[in-house]
């Protein structure tokens, strides 16, 4: 499956949205296999910051481990971002 | 000439530049005129002039350090994440097409996660003005955010006892993954703040209560200093190039 971040917003920066953006997505994530490739798709996201990706990436990335792959992570505080977490 | 505006040769005066200076911010947009008679001579509205003049660190920094808290003014004083959230993303539409697109990214991402730290670590415990300072200043290109919340020291000790002074807590804090939010497993923000600063042409100022740190491109180390100046909270001064 492809999540595209940018449905989330633009603008990711706190840990209460990161979280929100986490448990909203529930319903969507629990069809999904532990054995499918999950895809993270950072286009058009201006700004992401640690305090929300922890809350939506770190757990994303516990279920589903080494099948969670970040596409389009060009934006530079996404890169930031990602060294960091 | 209506009495509130001000000749252009009384506005350089007062801003301290010429007046071709003033006519080239005028074109640019920096500090825009009315213009006004038939010779289409440049004016200055006085509010426009002390906008301008007005230094956005000192004006935290009082905030910050005052005895009594009182919200600040409404253009300045976030009390929610919501406003912050907004204010933030107006930041970035601000700073667009003046410094580049991935400087405008980076800036908002550090302005956000200390403000929003300010939120985190205060939330339902704010001593008294609930919420942030946040402003910025394009002409002397920095980004100011202060809190009057607890301080780095009250919310680190709180999983590390042995900490002792506000120098200590915030080099652990710049250095250290670590959260004042045990049992939750957390606390990289400052470490991402340092690392966005010391890679990119930024500076960055952050004082808690006596002690002090000052970070720029390339720097190795966290160096902080005790001031006499005390701030309970938090306060910020994010500066950039053109």
């Amino acid at each position: 499956m492809i999540i595209a971040i940018k449905k989330f917003g633009t603008t990711l920066v706190s840990r209460p949205s990161g979280k929100e953006a986490w448990l909203a997505f529930q319903p969507i994530l629990k069809d999904v296999s532990d054995t499918e490739e999950v895809v993270v798709d950072f286009s058009d996201v201006l700004v992401l910051a640690p305090s929300w990706a922890d809350e939506f990436l770190t757990p994303l990335r516990s279920r589903f481990n080494d099948k969670v792959k970040l596409i389009n992570t060009d934006n530079a505080s996404v890169k930031a971002t990602l060294a960091i977490l | 000439m209506p009495n509130s505006l001000v000749s252009i040769g009384n506005t350089a005066k007062q801003l301290g530049v010429s007046i071709d200076t003033l006519r080239r911010w005028d074109t640019a947009n920096r500090l825009p005129s009315i213009r006004s008679g038939s010779g289409g001579h440049r004016f200055y509205r006085q509010e426009d002039i002390d906008l301008f003049l007005r230094n956005e660190s000192a004006l935290a920094k009082q905030w910050a350090m005052a005895s009594t808290g009182v919200p600040p003014s409404n253009d300045v004083y976030c009390q929610t994440r919501d406003v912050f959230q907004a204010r933030l993303e107006s930041l970035q539409h601000t700073l667009q097409g003046k410094v580049p697109e991935s400087a405008v990214s980076l800036l908002s991402a550090v302005a956000g996660e200390i403000g929003n730290n300010s939120f985190d670590h205060n939330l339902g415990n704010w001593p008294d003005v609930t919420g942030i300072y946040f402003s910025y200043d394009l002409r002397n290109r920095n980004i100011v955010l202060a809190d009057r919340g607890q301080g780095i020291l009250t919310t680190l000790k709180r999983v590390r006892p042995e900490l002792t002074t506000a120098g200590e807590a915030l080099k652990v804090a710049f250095t250290e993954t670590i959260s004042g939010r045990l049992p939750e497993a957390r606390g990289n923000g400052l470490k991402f703040v340092r690392s966005v600063i010391i890679e990119n042409p930024f500076t960055l100022m952050f004082q808690s209560g006596d002690a002090r740190l000052f970070l720029k491109e390339n720097d190795k180390d966290i160096v902080v200093t005790q001031v006499e100046e005390y701030i309970r909270g938090c306060m910020a001064v994010i500066g950039f190039e053109n």
